[in-house]
């Protein structure tokens, strides 16, 4: 039988004690994080469910911003003569079909055969200096569809004149092919199609600012 | 418990709370833009806090390793390791072990106070952006200010006992 006193009990190294302040740290720190952890689970969990994809393939049911950054016609029209008999390019205008409705009409680029446009734009009078609020949907110039597997967008573009209006071609795209930034199309002149090359932008509805001018570029 | 050693608590207590708790609040402006960035991206002028342990995990997120791994040690890992040398003298008997010890947590001392000095040039570089944009001091800040103080009484009490 063995009697062992407290006196005799094996006695702690002594930079056991060291460890102390170490645990009162860490117990401190785990107390605020239990208290408030729900709380920031809540959060981060609905950060997740607003996370938006920024690269890559579209994706389904989300809404997108979709505008031509630049359409590049070939040097002669439909009829192979040059345009606006030879005295000025082309005023080219687009427009954006989705599900057989135009949902997006462009602004007229004068004289051009490489056409560009801006995503971004703010139009502003002297009245809107008297408190007049600008939406996002005046500030991006652009159509809104809806990704949806095996839908098609459709792009017009117009030689824009005092008379009448000429077409130059419509393009139609498979969204299937599109990616979240630029998508690039070189096409071939046909007896319907004057139309060079079209670049398309497509931004996520709801993306914020930084992520918006680094698609836009 | 002693009197050191309650401070040495307190003092491991605070730094606890302080490293966790929110220490800096960022007031995003963008100047005469504001209005605009509000219509277009609000969330980009969403006003922000961290704490300590907050941007150090933000910095590893972002791959600036270096600038976690400094932070981490002067604002962490100093701190804790100061206050386990002060408990570990405030226990000793023998005056040379003793002697030491204090002069090793001196040593050490001398890295934690960088984290203020970190706290001290983030508000005055944000404060400097344009567009107006401001930061705050959050209660975080003031326990870990609080933690200092009671270390420094922990150091003025040893060195008494050393005289």
């Amino acid at each position: 039988m063995t009697d062992i006193s407290d006196f005799d009990a094996p006695k702690p190294p002594a930079w056991f004690g060291a460890v102390i302040p170490l645990i009162l740290v860490l117990l401190a720190s785990g107390f605020y994080w239990f208290i408030t952890t729900d709380k920031e689970n809540g959060e981060s969990v609905d950060t997740l469910n607003r996370k938006i994809k920024l690269s890559g393939r579209l994706s389904p049911g989300q809404t997108y911003y979709v505008f031509a950054s630049e359409v590049e016609v070939y040097p002669t029209n439909l009829k192979n003569e040059s345009w606006d008999q030879g005295k000025k390019g082309p005023d080219i205008r687009y427009r954006l079909f989705w599900k057989g409705n135009a949902v997006f009409e462009s602004i007229t680029k004068d004289d051009s055969l490489i056409a560009d446009w801006s995503g971004l734009s703010i139009e502003l009078n002297w009245k809107d200096l008297l408190g007049k609020s600008v939406s996002s949907d005046d500030a991006i110039k652009a159509g809104r569809i809806r990704f949806e597997k095996g839908e098609k967008i459709e792009i017009a573009v117009e030689d824009v004149d005092v008379a009448s209006d000429d077409d130059v071609g419509r393009h139609e795209i498979e969204m299937d092919e599109l990616s979240v930034g630029k998508n690039e199309f070189k096409l071939k002149k046909t007896e319907t199609s004057a139309i060079r090359r079209i670049t398309l932008r497509v931004l996520p509805v709801g993306s914020n600012i930084e992520d918006l001018a680094n698609i836009m570029k | 418990m002693n009197v050191t050693r309650f401070l040495i608590a307190c003092s491991s207590l605070l730094l606890g709370l302080g490293l966790i708790g929110p220490t800096l609040t960022i007031f995003p402006k963008a100047g005469d833009l504001t209005w605009f960035i509000k219509i277009i991206a609000p969330e980009e002028l969403e006003v922000s806090t961290y704490s300590i342990l907050g941007v150090i995990q933000k910095l590893f997120q972002t791959n600036d390793i270096f600038l976690a791994m400094i932070l981490a040690m002067f604002s962490v890992f100093s701190p804790v390791l100061k206050l386990s040398f002060y408990w570990h003298a405030s226990g000793l008997k023998d005056s040379n072990k003793f002697n030491s010890t204090l002069q090793i947590i001196h040593y050490v001392g001398k890295f934690s106070m960088a984290e203020v000095f970190a706290l001290a040039l983030i508000i005055v570089t944000i404060k400097s952006f344009p567009g107006g944009s401001t930061a705050n001091l959050e209660w975080g800040a003031y326990l870990f200010t609080f933690s200092v103080i009671c270390s420094m009484f922990v150091s003025f009490r040893l060195d008494s006992r050393k005289g």
